[in-house]
C-alpha cells in the first residue's frame, strides 16, 4: 500500500492541514486505470477533501498525488483538468444563465487558449455528438433553455453531460444520486457501469445501496485515514468499517 | 442560436447606419458636436458592458483607460498647434508657464502621429494588462475588484493633477490642433468628426459583438456564471479575465480619443470618479449583457442629461428626474432597455409555450445576487 510505483492515479501519505485540523491525514490510494472506485466513509472523514486535493482546489501540505506519472501537487486546477481529470461537485455547478446547449460548449474543451477560441463560432464542438450527450441525459428537449431554469434532477443530469462532453480520463464525483429519485438513481448506476472501463472513476456516495449496485473495490474512509479497502463483501464483514460507520445492519442497513 | 445571432447582427447594422445618417439631417454644427459626445461616451459604455456585463468586472476605474486614451490624442495635438500659442520650439504653453524648459521623454513620441494613435490604445490596454494580472492571479473577486479598479483610478487621477508641469494639472491639456489624417481635417463641430465617431463606435460595436459570439466570448460568460467551475475544463480563468479587461480597455481608450477631439481639449475629469461611475449607471440603464443597449443607454443617458440641464424648466430638478428614472429602470427592468426589449420580442414572435415561459421569467427579472464564485462548492 506504499503506493510508490508508478500508477494511474496514486495518493501517497497525503495529509492536509487546515489551521491545524488535518482534515485528511496519510492517506493512501492506489486507483487503477478504468476502475470504478467508491470512497464511503461517515461525516467528516474526508472524502470530498480527498478529491478537492486531486482536482486542484486544496494543496495537500504532505504527500505526494500523481497522476499518470505526472506529480500534480502544485499544479492549478486548469492545469489539472487538462491532464484529463474532471470533478463533478456535491453542490450544482452548472453555468446558470447559459443554455443547455452553451453549457455543453464550455464543457467541450479540446482547446483552452484564448487565440484559438477567438476564431472559434458557433459550436466548437461536434453539433451532433453533443445533442446525442443531451439525449442520453433526457435533455434534448431543453438545448435552448437557461440552464438555471432546470429542475434539480435535471441539473444534476446536465453535470453528467457537462462530463461527458468534457471526455476527461479521470471523473471524480462528489455525491452524484444525492436528491435523486430511486428510478434516477438506477439509471445513474447505469450510466456509472458504462462509463467504467473507459473511464477512470472515484465516486464519494453516502447511498450505500448505490455503492453496492456499482461498487467493485471500495475504499472506506474515517478520521482523515483509510480504513479498509477491498471488494462489498469483504467491506461488510470488516469488523472496525461496522464499528465506525455501518452499523451492525452491514452495508444494506446502512 | 444562429437565428439569433443573425437577428442581433441586422439590429445592430441598423442602429449603426441610422446613427451614421444622422448629420444628413441635423446642420446645427452646435448639435452635431453635442451628439458626437454622446457617441464617444457610447464606446466607452461598451467597454464596460464587455467587461461587467460578459464577464463580470466590476471594472469601476473604466475612466482609467478613457482618460488615458484621451490624454494620448490630447498629448499629440498638442504638439501640433500653431507656435503661436507655444513657447520656444513648439514646447506647449503651460510648461512654460510652469517653467519647464525642455520638453519631458514621455511625450517625445507623440510628435508622431502615428505613434500617438498607437499608443491612445496601447498605454490603456498595456495598463490593464499589468493590473488584470495582479487581480487575477491573485484570484481576487467581486467587490474587491471594484475597489482597487476604483482605488487606482483616483491615484492616476491624482497623478495627473499632481504632475502639473508636465500634465497640465488640474486645467488639463487645452488649446489643441485639430486632428488631421490624409489631408482629411477633423473639426469638433463638423460632420467629419461625427462620421469619424460614429464610423469608430460601429468598428467597437462589431468587434465586440464578434468577440462575444466566438467561444472565447461564451468562456468570459461562463466566468461571469461561475467562475471556479470552468477551472475545472481547463480553462486558464486568470487569462482570460486579462483578456476581457484588456480589450475593454483597448476600446475605452479610442472612446478617449474621440472624446478629445470633440471636446477640444482633456482634462483630469475625463478619469474622475463621477465619469467612472456614471458608466455604470449607463451601462445598467440600457442593458448591461448587450452591447448595443449599453452604448444606446449611453446615449440616452447623457442625451436626456444634457436635455434636461439646459432646459430652464428644470433647471434646479433634473438631477433629481434622473435619478428617479434610474430607479425605475432597476426596480422594473433588472436586464436594462435591452433586456425589456429582448422580453418584449419574445413575448410577441415566441413559437409556443416554452419561449414564452422564458419571456414571463426573463421580464419578472431573474433577479439573482450577483453569484459570488468560489462558495458554490
Amino acid at each position: 500500500m506504499s503506493g510508490g510505483e508508478n500508477g494511474h492515479l496514486v495518493l501517497d501519505n497525503v495529509a492536509i492541514d487546515f489551521n491545524g485540523f488535518r482534515a485528511v491525514d496519510g492517506l493512501n490510494l492506489n486507483v487503477a486505470r478504468g476502475e470504478l472506485r467508491c470512497l464511503i466513509g461517515p461525516n467528516g472523514a474526508g472524502k470530498t477533501t480527498a478529491l478537492d486535493m486531486i482536482c486542484g482546489k486544496a494543496k495537500p501540505t504532505s504527500g505526494v498525488i500523481s497522476f499518470e506519472g505526472a506529480v500534480l501537487n502544485n499544479m492549478e486546477e486548469h492545469a489539472i483538468a487538462r491532464c484529463g481529470i474532471g470533478r463533478k461537485f456535491q453542490v450544482p455547478s452548472v453555468f446558470r444563465e447559459l443554455t443547455v446547449q452553451e453549457n455543453l460548449d464550455v464543457a467541450y474543451c479540446r482547446h483552452t487558449s484564448i487565440l484559438g477560441n477567438l476564431v472559434r463560432f458557433g459550436s466548437g464542438a461536434d453539433l451532433d455528438s453533443l445533442e446525442k450527450l443531451a439525449e442520453l441525459v433526457g435533455l434534448e428537449d431543453y438545448l435552448e433553455m437557461p440552464a438555471g431554469y432546470l429542475s434539480h434532477g435535471q441539473t444534476q443530469w446536465l453535470e453528467f453531460a457537462l462530463l461527458l462532453a468534457q471526455d476527461p480520463e479521470l471523473i471524480l464525483m462528489d455525491e452524484p444520486t444525492a436528491g435523486m429519485t430511486a428510478q434516477e438513481t438506477k439509471k445513474t448506476a447505469d450510466l456509472f457501469l458504462r462509463l467504467k472501463g473507459r473511464h477512470t472513476l472515484i465516486v464519494v456516495e453516502h447511498d450505500m445501496g448505490f455503492v453496492k449496485e456499482i461498487g467493485e473495490k471500495i475504499s472506506v474512509m474515517h478520521q482523515g485515514k483509510l480504513l479498509a479497502e477491498g471488494s462489498v463483501e469483504e467491506i461488510e464483514r470488516d469488523r472496525e468499517v461496522r464499528a465506525a460507520y455501518l452499523g451492525s445492519g452491514g452495508i444494506s442497513g446502512a | 442560436m444562429t437565428n439569433r445571432t443573425l437577428r442581433q447582427v441586422v439590429v445592430y447594422a441598423a442602429v449603426c447606419l441610422a446613427i451614421l445618417l444622422v448629420p444628413t439631417f441635423v446642420d446645427d454644427p452646435f448639435i452635431l458636436n453635442k451628439y458626437s459626445r454622446y457617441l464617444a461616451l457610447g464606446i466607452l459604455a461598451i467597454a464596460l458592458s464587455l467587461s461587467w456585463g460578459y464577464t463580470g468586472i466590476l471594472n469601476l476605474g473604466q475612466a482609467t483607460s478613457f482618460g488615458l486614451g484621451s490624454y494620448c490624442m490630447a498629448m499629440m495635438l498638442k504638439l501640433r498647434t500653431v507656435p503661436v500659442h507655444t513657447g520656444s520650439e513648439g514646447l506647449p504653453d503651460f510648461m512654460v508657464w510652469n517653467n519647464v524648459e525642455t520638453l519631458p521623454w514621455f511625450w517625445f513620441p507623440f510628435h508622431s502621429l502615428t505613434a500617438g494613435l498607437f499608443l491612445g490604445i496601447a498605454i490603456p490596454v498595456v495598463f490593464s494588462m499589468l493590473l488584470g494580472w495582479f487581480i487575477f492571479r491573485g484570484r481576487v473577486t467581486g467587490v474587491y475588484v471594484a475597489i482597487i479598479t476604483l482605488a487606482v483610478l483616483v491615484v492616476v487621477n491624482l497623478l495627473i493633477i499632481d504632475q502639473q508641469r508636465y500634465t497640465g494639472g488640474f486645467n488639463g491639456i487645452t488649446d489643441l490642433a485639430q486632428l488631421e489624417i490624409f489631408g482629411l481635417t477633423f473639426d469638433a463641430y463638423g460632420s467629419s468628426s461625427y462620421y469619424l465617431i460614429a464610423g469608430a463606435l460601429t468598428v467597437c460595436l462589431f468587434l465586440a459583438l464578434a468577440i462575444t459570439k466566438s467561444k472565447v466570448g461564451l468562456i468570459l460568460q461562463a466566468i461571469r456564471d461561475h467562475e471556479a467551475r470552468v477551472r475545472y475544463f481547463g480553462y486558464d480563468v486568470a487569462y482570460f479575465k486579462i483578456f476581457a479587461l484588456s480589450v475593454s480597455a483597448g476600446i475605452a481608450g479610442v472612446g478617449g480619443m474621440l472624446y478629445t477631439i470633440v471636446m477640444e481639449f482633456a482634462s483630469p475629469t475625463f478619469l474622475g470618479v463621477s465619469l467612472s461611475l456614471g458608466v455604470v449607471i449607463w451601462v445598467a440603464v440600457g442593458g448591461r449583457q448587450s452591447l448595443l443597449g449599453a452604448a444606446l443607454g449611453a446615449i440616452v443617458v447623457t442625451g436626456m442629461q444634457g436635455a434636461l440641464s439646459e432646459s430652464e424648466t428644470f433647471l434646479d430638478t433634473w438631477s433629481l428626474i434622473m435619478g428617479f428614472a434610474f430607479v425605475l429602470v432597476v426596480l422594473f427592468m433588472p436586464k436594462g432597455l435591452a433586456g425589456a426589449v429582448e422580453a418584449l420580442y419574445a413575448r410577441v414572435f415566441g413559437k409556443g409555450e416554452k419561449a414564452k415561459s422564458i419571456a414571463r421569467k426573463a421580464e419578472g427579472g431573474l433577479a439573482k445576487p450577483a453569484s459570488e464564485p468560489g462558495g458554490a462548492e
